[in-house]
């Protein structure tokens, strides 16, 4: 009786729990996860979002801001991380959406100008002019400059930076008899340089040690191109110059330095921190273009002694500069005092001690100029060489769209580096083509009419309100007392789902589906979003980096599916039984199943290596020689496929637990009319599996349609878009691009492609899967 | 021995190998010495055993931090089970008009992806109020996040017998005591792995606290690992042995509970 009651009781707190509005569901939520979050901006509290750059730096951090609190008694900061370097930085952008306080934030100077261009950052002018003690001339002009807007008004203040350099092996390049760059020399000094030190050191016919250990992403590749004179964009910004011979021939040089004279290799180390680079494992004499941050990381280099110089010039000499801002968003509750911490971050106090620990170029060139930075006793020697550098060092374009641009190039870059018969030109003419094509669509973007305000929450409403009116006409119609009852406690049992489905699955649907009709970035409020009409869905119609994702996820899929699903299947019918040995082996199966992504992702670089991995040093063994894995194009999918494989510990537990419940009697009967162990497993245990089998290849295929994380982690798309898988697509043009409209057409657009997947799946594997009929036969 | 017996263990041994691999990787790069990252002669350096130390002193309050995560765990998957045994059971085994229209829609929302929803979602909650709670973490998974596991739900009751709750609906029980007393205590294998399945989801979820947690005393354990990925300095060998601690009580726990897990199973099975 006590057990019936309290059903009773149950079934009514999730009745009611259903019935309630939203405030209920808040209430119990808040009820159970402690104090709710400040939802309003509060004066008395400064909200500083920071990232720790290096371990030491946060309780530096700490201190100031507890200093802070001292200086203004009642004032409370709240020191916020953003959350590590992977993914991290996109915290700030979700805040934004959401309106809430923060009053300092960090941002890369590359996504600057998308920032002020949304409106998503405050005018500091006006505290800069009133700050008597304030002096922009302690500051570096040209990382000063990178922080204002058009009309030349600061918006932020530069926090370290760091030029790219060339990191050298003394030991390497006086062994080969090669002297020591100099400030002013060259491609050819370089390739010369190169050539003596290539090398197969342990003579198995493989090149093991290299001239030069190259980088490969965007900003470490346009020195060269600035070097040759040439340009990314034209000074009006409107057009792309990478076509241009003085480009063309850039990425030449860095071909043949890869492909023809073999001189150079991919340093993988930068993404893949588990392994040692090239350079740090003295396999390179040179390694670049590259910044400030590998100082830090090379301080453990014992084997050998390393320095850094400028890069080598062609026409002119040029850099690069990495370099993060520390603004004041403008959900700021107290821009002045906002205004005052960042002065306190940008002060010589937290600059001198930043410097200390090796946190890259001090924003203050007079504590860059001092010991705290130039570190006489620590390698490198020459640390003046990032201030010696910074006369020709340079930022990308401010573009407010440059994350697409770098997207949009990255892929045939890639194209060019890795790909030892690529047509250079052609490849580069396509660059500038796409570059273009997008510079022109945005150029049009900027004209559309905003939404009228509020069209996004009434048409959400009227949706809602559509929907359970439609639910209340349904019940009304008559129906018996019993059939009455009977939908009453339907409702009431399917009452915590239903309010889930509303909440966090159709509400967000419909949102999304509002959005794809607009033109929305994250940055700015919502009310900004301009409406668009269809234009989101055709432009996927013509998206050339669409079409390939499309491509890799269904590659993806149709291979990992059903590959997985065997393997699964095999190893739970062969480690099924009991024992210890099994169930050891079961154990070890499902090991990478809860590694998490992050880390199995560095694992998987590390093994699949085309140089040092694990992988081909494994088929070396058997004479083969293996391919370049995540470094190939054609082999990047079937790569990811073996690491689908390797996480089929989940699948393989559910057979395992379905092979428990397989009816005994029935594969006995089988062997008692003489089927062999083929037969009985084909004709009995298979088709008594097969609702499992399904329920396996379903969940396998909504996994492979998402999947996201390896790929973020391991390739971040490339190498050109042929592992940009749809989900990281949909991210990416989200986040990155600030394009959340067209972000929103491509999740419908995999939406769509998933259902109809999982509809094929389902109605062509109908006749194959019995369910036990009547559940009589148990 | 017989053959057929020796080839099963080596090919249990192979197995092991191949799967156990990351296992090992991870323990050995996680003594290896500050900054040297693995090479040629990596496991002859593996003894660097204050790693550990240090990996626990960097993730902060480490006791903190579990409870956190168990905390959101324990939560999900209650809820989890909770909502999805119990529409699985309303759409297998009651019947009224719309229930096709509801499982329609169950199947519907299985091909909805996370990513697309994530910032209304994320208005939704800063309406309500709840960033920087549990709330976001917890509530869409216990309201039944993965229709998934309705379905699967649904299949297994659909395949136990008819007559099951139907002595007891006719003696005046609720649905919900059916479920309660009859259904649920059948239902073990199911449970343990959906609970399975929300463990691992749950446990390593990173996107949702990155996104919704914001005091440090709030974090949980696979942000405290994110945390040691930084733009100078990621300390591998102390990343790896944080994700040790985190992992290995995991794999312990899976290796005593599967025996439970099975027996539970073959219980379930010969009731039926």
């Amino acid at each position: 009786m006590r057990g019936r009651y309290h059903a009773r009781n149950v079934e009514r707190l999730a009745f009611s729990a259903g019935r309630g509005k939203l405030a209920t569901l808040a209430v119990l939520a808040c009820a159970g996860f402690g104090e709710r979050a400040q939802a309003a901006p509060r004066g008395d509290r400064l909200v500083v979002m920071a990232e720790q750059q290096v371990l030491e730096s946060w309780p530096l951090l700490e201190e100031i801001a507890r200093r802070f609190e001292a200086a203004e008694p009642g004032l409370e900061v709240d020191l916020y991380d953003e959350g590590g370097a992977v993914g991290g930085r996109d915290k700030i952008k979700f805040l934004l959406a959401g309106e809430l306080q923060v009053d300092v934030a960090r941002i890369d100077i590359s996504e600057f100008a998308a920032f002020v261009r949304e409106g998503a950052l405050v005018d500091l002018q006006p505290f800069a002019d009133a700050d008597p003690d304030f002096h922009a001339g302690d500051i570096w002009p040209f990382a000063l400059d990178a922080c204002r807007d058009a009309r030349g008004h600061v918006y932020g203040l530069p926090s370290t930076f760091t030029p790219y350099v060339m990191y050298y092996n003394r030991d390497l390049l006086e062994q080969a008899g090669v002297p020591l760059p100099r400030a002013d020399w060259t491609w050819d000094d370089l390739l010369a340089a190169a050539r003596k030190v290539t090398r197969d050191t342990d003579g198995d016919g493989r090149i093991d040690q290299y001239g030069i250990s190259l980088t490969q992403w965007l900003q470490a590749v346009v020195p060269w191109i600035w070097q040759n004179g040439g340009e990314l964009v034209s000074a009006d910004l409107q057009h792309s110059r990478l076509g241009e011979p003085e480009a063309v021939e850039a990425f030449e040089f860095l071909h043949r330095l890869l492909h023809e004279e073999h001189v150079a290799s991919f340093d993988a180390s930068f993404a893949n921190q588990i392994s040692q680079g090239l350079f740090q494992a003295g396999k390179a004499a040179f390694y670049g273009p590259v910044g400030y941050w590998e100082t830090y990381r090379f301080r453990s280099i014992s084997g050998f002694r390393w320095d850094v110089a400028p890069l080598p010039q062609r026409k002119t000499a040029a850099t690069s500069v990495a370099m993060t801002v520390y603004v004041v968003p403008r959900t700021s509750a107290n821009p002045a005092r906002a205004w005052r911490f960042l002065r306190e971050m940008v002060g010589p106090e937290y600059q001198t001690r930043l410097a200390r620990m090796g946190n890259g170029v001090p924003a203050l060139v007079d504590i860059a100029h001092s010991n705290a930075f130039l570190k006489p006793d620590v390698p490198p020697q020459s640390e003046q060489v990032f201030l010696d550098v910074l006369p020709h060092a340079r930022l990308l374009p401010p573009l407010a769209n440059w994350k697409k641009i770098e997207s949009l190039c990255q892929s045939e870059l890639e194209g060019i580096l890795l790909v030892r018969d690529t047509d250079v030109p052609a490849a580069c003419a396509r660059m500038a083509a796409k570059t273009d094509e997008f510079l022109a669509r945005e150029r049009v973007r900027g004209e559309r009419p905003r939404a009228p305000s509020g069209v996004l929450e009434t048409s959400l409403a009227a949706s809602a309100i559509a929907l359970a009116a439609f639910l209340l006409l349904r019940r009304g119609r008559r129906e018996g007392p019993l059939a009455r009852a009977e939908a009453r406690s339907a409702g009431r049992l399917l009452a915590p789902w239903a309010a889930g489905f509303l909440l966090f699955l159709l509400g967000p649907a419909i949102g999304s589906l509002l959005l794809s009709l607009c033109d929305w970035s994250p940055l700015a409020p919502l009310a900004d979003a301009r409406f668009v009409g269809a234009d989101n869905f055709a432009r996927l119609f013509h998206d050339g980096t669409f079409a390939s994702s499309v491509r890799a996820t269904l590659v993806y899929a149709a291979a990992s599916v059903p590959l997985s699903l065997a393997l699964a299947l095999g190893l739970a019918l062969l480690f099924s039984s009991e024992g210890r040995l099994a169930a050891s082996v079961r154990t070890l199966i499902f090991v990478p199943a809860i590694v998490s992504p992050v880390i199995l992702g560095a694992l998987w670089r590390w093994i699949l290596d085309p140089e040092r991995g694990a992988a081909n040093a494994l088929l070396a063994k058997f004479g083969l020689e293996g391919p370049r894995w995540l470094l190939d194009p054609h082999w990047v999918v079937p790569s990811f496929v073996l690491v689908s494989l390797w996480s089929v510990g989940a699948q393989m537990l559910v057979f395992v637990a379905a092979l428990q419940s397989v009816d005994r009697t029935l594969v006995e009967a089988a062997r008692i009319d003489g089927a062999g162990r083929w037969r009985r497993l084909l004709h009995v245990t298979l088709p008594q599996l097969s609702p499992v089998i399904l329920f396996n290849a379903i969940t396998g295929t909504v996994a492979a349609f998402q999947v996201f994380a390896q790929p973020y982690v391991m390739t971040q798309g490339g190498p050109g878009d042929a592992s940009r898988f749809l989900a990281l697509y949909v991210y990416e043009t989200g986040f990155l691009h600030f394009d959340m409209g067209y972000a929103s057409a491509v999740a419908w657009a995999l939406c769509v492609l998933l259902c109809l997947a999982l509809g094929v799946l389902v109605l062509s594997t109908r006749r194959f899967v019995h369910y036990r009929a009547g559940g009589g036969a148990a | 021995m017989k053959p057929a017996r020796a080839a099963w263990i080596a090919s249990a041994l192979l197995v092991a190998l191949a799967f156990g691999y990351p296992l090992y990787f991870l323990l050995v790069t996680s003594l290896q010495p500050e900054g040297q990252g693995l090479d040629a002669g990596s496991l002859a350096r593996a003894t660097h055993f204050e790693n550990y130390a240090h990996a626990l002193a960097q993730m902060g309050d480490f006791p903190r931090l579990l409870g956190n995560t168990l905390l959101v765990t324990v939560l999900s998957i209650a809820g989890q089970l909770f909502t999805c045994s119990l529409a699985g059971y309303a759409l297998a085994r009651v019947r009224f008009r719309g229930r096709e229209l509801c499982f329609a829609l169950v199947l519907a929302s299985m091909c909805f992806p996370d990513t697309v929803g994530a910032i209304a979602r994320f208005l939704l909650f800063r309406a309500l109020g709840l960033v920087d709670t549990y709330a976001p973490l917890v509530l869409p998974t216990v309201l039944g996040g993965a229709p998934l596991f309705i379905f699967l739900f649904r299949q297994y009751y659909r395949s136990l017998p008819e007559e099951l709750g139907e002595a007891a609906r006719v003696d005046g029980c609720s649905h919900f005591a059916i479920w309660r007393r009859v259904m649920l205590p059948l239902s073990r294998p199911m449970l343990v792995t959906v609970g399975l399945f929300t463990f691992l989801a749950t446990w390593n979820d990173f996107w949702a606290p990155l996104v919704y947690l914001l005091s440090p005393e709030k974090r949980t354990l696979s942000l405290a690992l994110a945390g040691f990925q930084r733009t100078y300095d990621t300390a591998v060998e102390c990343l790896m042995a944080a994700s040790a601690v985190v992992l290995v009580p995991c794999v312990v726990v899976y290796f005593v509970g599967q025996r439970l897990f099975l027996r539970g199973v073959r219980v379930a099975a010969s009731k039926g």
